[in-house]
């Protein structure tokens, strides 16, 4: 009963403070709901460059050119063996006729130029896209043991966009992790700065209460309980702000985003605005504790 | 609500007891050097001295906002220099402070000011309001109750930060130099405040460096010179 008294005391004390002094408070709630904003764009943003890497570099696809002499029984013969061998979701054999047909069609109104070989250039060849969404390392491994067998002349699988694609992406996810944890730790320290300005504004209250015998838990309760009420407000806000951009910002861009990726653009669901509230609440909640922590000793 | 261990004896004859108290800070001459006091139940004693002497050190010593750097404190029975953080609040709750500034917080109406002290201690709204309004009425503030601490004259600011002091009913009351900013005429009917609180069985220990009060109001007087009691009669 008595505990129930006091605990509606506090809540009633922090929200009267908060009515009271709305200036740091607001200040207090813009600085988390920017820290927030900050944190949640830049981690949206590495989402996408990483989904747009996958995009790249899916569908890796693996083409063995044959030797020019190799007859289309030989060739079909070779393309029936790798798709009994090989985890395999398509092998395709190409003969040297299609071959050129695919060129023209790819030159477009150059096309015509080819007209004038004497004869066809193009070598037959098999392309194999392997089953799932094998890594680096697979198709590496894959298209080196496709290069052994007889008629392959020449085996590509577009080693160098892999290898880069995966350096960028390891990159990308250390540099993403490395920065947004930067991020965070600064809103932190701004957010417990701001709020100790405004619990410094209340050092005689502090004061006065430890003087009557308050508890340091009891002295500590609406400050804690405001800087709580502050990061919800603050996250309210981000998620108002992230909302806006999405609405405007992403239709344009997604068009743009899905035609270079081969995937949606990423976008920030209820699931993530209850984090937001949750980290928002934390650091308000943080930022008090360390704010009020310096005011408690004496 | 009181804490076991930290409990204040307020049945001991013995209220305050210093025993080779020393205060320094850093490597500057102590503030307080090997003072020994001994407080009786119900007593009022002057603690009086030029600026500087260590009054209000002694003061912040027996309220716990400092520890003294050797020697021992006894309040109400409890060993200052044992007593954990967390004791502390239990502690001061018996233990009614008065500033020379009042320290009343200006956001807060007179009553609400008053009832600060019995808020913390978890008593209901009615009660606090109620029993603030008593405390004021005694005091003679009663019309007051709902203003601002800015509205009120420093005679009346000091009544109401004696009246918060008091509306606990602790078994001491500490005040330093509770009248320094007050003019002749307040001075008398502040300390007759003091003079009450001490009839009805609070033990009363005022910092003061006037002399005239203590010519004029003879009462047993510990005096304080760079540190050291210099007379206590």
């Amino acid at each position: 009963m008595m505990a129930a008294h006091i605990a509606w005391r506090l809540v009633r004390r922090a929200a009267v403070n908060l009515w009271r002094a709305p200036l740091p408070s607001l200040v207090s709630v813009l600085t988390i709901a920017l820290a927030l904003f900050l944190g949640a764009s830049f981690a949206v943003g590495v989402l996408s460059a990483r989904r747009l890497l996958q995009g790249w570099g899916a569908e890796p696809s693996v083409t063995l050119y044959l030797d020019r002499s190799t007859s289309d029984d030989e060739a079909k013969a070779l393309a029936g063996r790798i798709a009994e061998t090989e985890r395999t979701e398509s092998v395709r054999y190409v003969d040297r006729a299609q071959a050129l047909q695919r060129l023209r069609t790819e030159l477009g109104d150059l096309g015509s130029a080819l007209d004038g070989l004497p004869e066809n250039p193009l070598p037959p060849s098999v392309e194999v896209i392997p089953a799932g969404s094998p890594g680096p390392n697979e198709v590496r491994a894959l298209a080196s043991r496709l290069g052994q067998l007889s008629h392959v002349v020449e085996v590509d699988y577009g080693r160098e966009w892999l290898d880069r694609i995966e350096v960028l992406g390891r990159s990308m996810r250390n540099f993403g992790s490395g920065a947004l944890a930067l991020v965070l730790t600064a809103a932190l320290l701004v957010v417990a700065n701001t709020i100790r300005l405004a619990v410094y504004a209340r050092r005689d209250e502090i004061e006065i209460m430890k003087l009557v015998g308050a508890t340091n838990a009891y002295v500590r309760t609406p400050f804690l309980l405001e800087g709580m009420l502050q990061g919800l407000a603050g996250a309210l806000l981000a998620v108002v702000g992230l909302e806006i951009v999405q609405r405007l910002v992403i239709p344009r861009a997604a068009a743009a985003f899905s035609f270079a990726a081969g995937a949606a653009a990423p976008h920030l669901a209820v699931a993530h605005f209850g984090i937001l509230a949750g980290a928002g609440a934390v650091v308000g909640l943080l930022g008090s504790y360390l704010a009020v922590a310096r005011f408690l000793r004496a | 609500m009181c804490r076991a261990g930290v409990q204040f004896e307020r049945n001991l004859s013995t209220v305050i007891q210093l025993f080779h108290v020393t205060k320094a800070y850093g490597g500057d001459a102590p503030v307080l050097s090997d003072v020994n006091l001994r407080v009786e139940k119900g007593e009022f004693i002057w603690l009086t001295g030029p600026s500087g002497a260590g009054k209000t050190t002694l003061l912040r010593l027996l309220f716990c906002a400092e520890a003294p750097t050797s020697g021992q404190i006894l309040v109400g029975g409890r060993n200052v220099n044992r007593l954990s953080q967390g004791g502390v609040p239990y502690l001061r709750r018996n233990i009614g402070v008065v500033f020379q500034d009042f320290k009343l917080l200006d956001n807060r109406t007179v009553a609400e000011n008053v009832g600060f002290a019995l808020e913390v201690l978890g008593a209901s709204d009615a009660h606090i309001r109620g029993r603030s309004l008593r405390r004021l009425d005694q005091l003679g503030l009663r019309s007051k109750a709902d203003s601002l601490p800015a509205r009120l004259s420093g005679g009346e600011q000091q009544r109401v930060a004696i009246a918060r002091a008091l509306v606990n009913e602790p078994a001491l009351l500490l005040a330093d130099e509770p009248t320094g900013n007050l003019d002749a005429s307040l001075t008398d009917s502040i300390l007759e405040l003091l003079f009450d609180a001490n009839a009805r069985g609070t033990t009363v220990v005022v910092a003061t460096h006037d002399r005239a009060l203590l010519s004029r109001y003879r009462r047993r007087t510990v005096s304080l010179d760079r540190g050291k009691v210099v007379s206590d009669a």
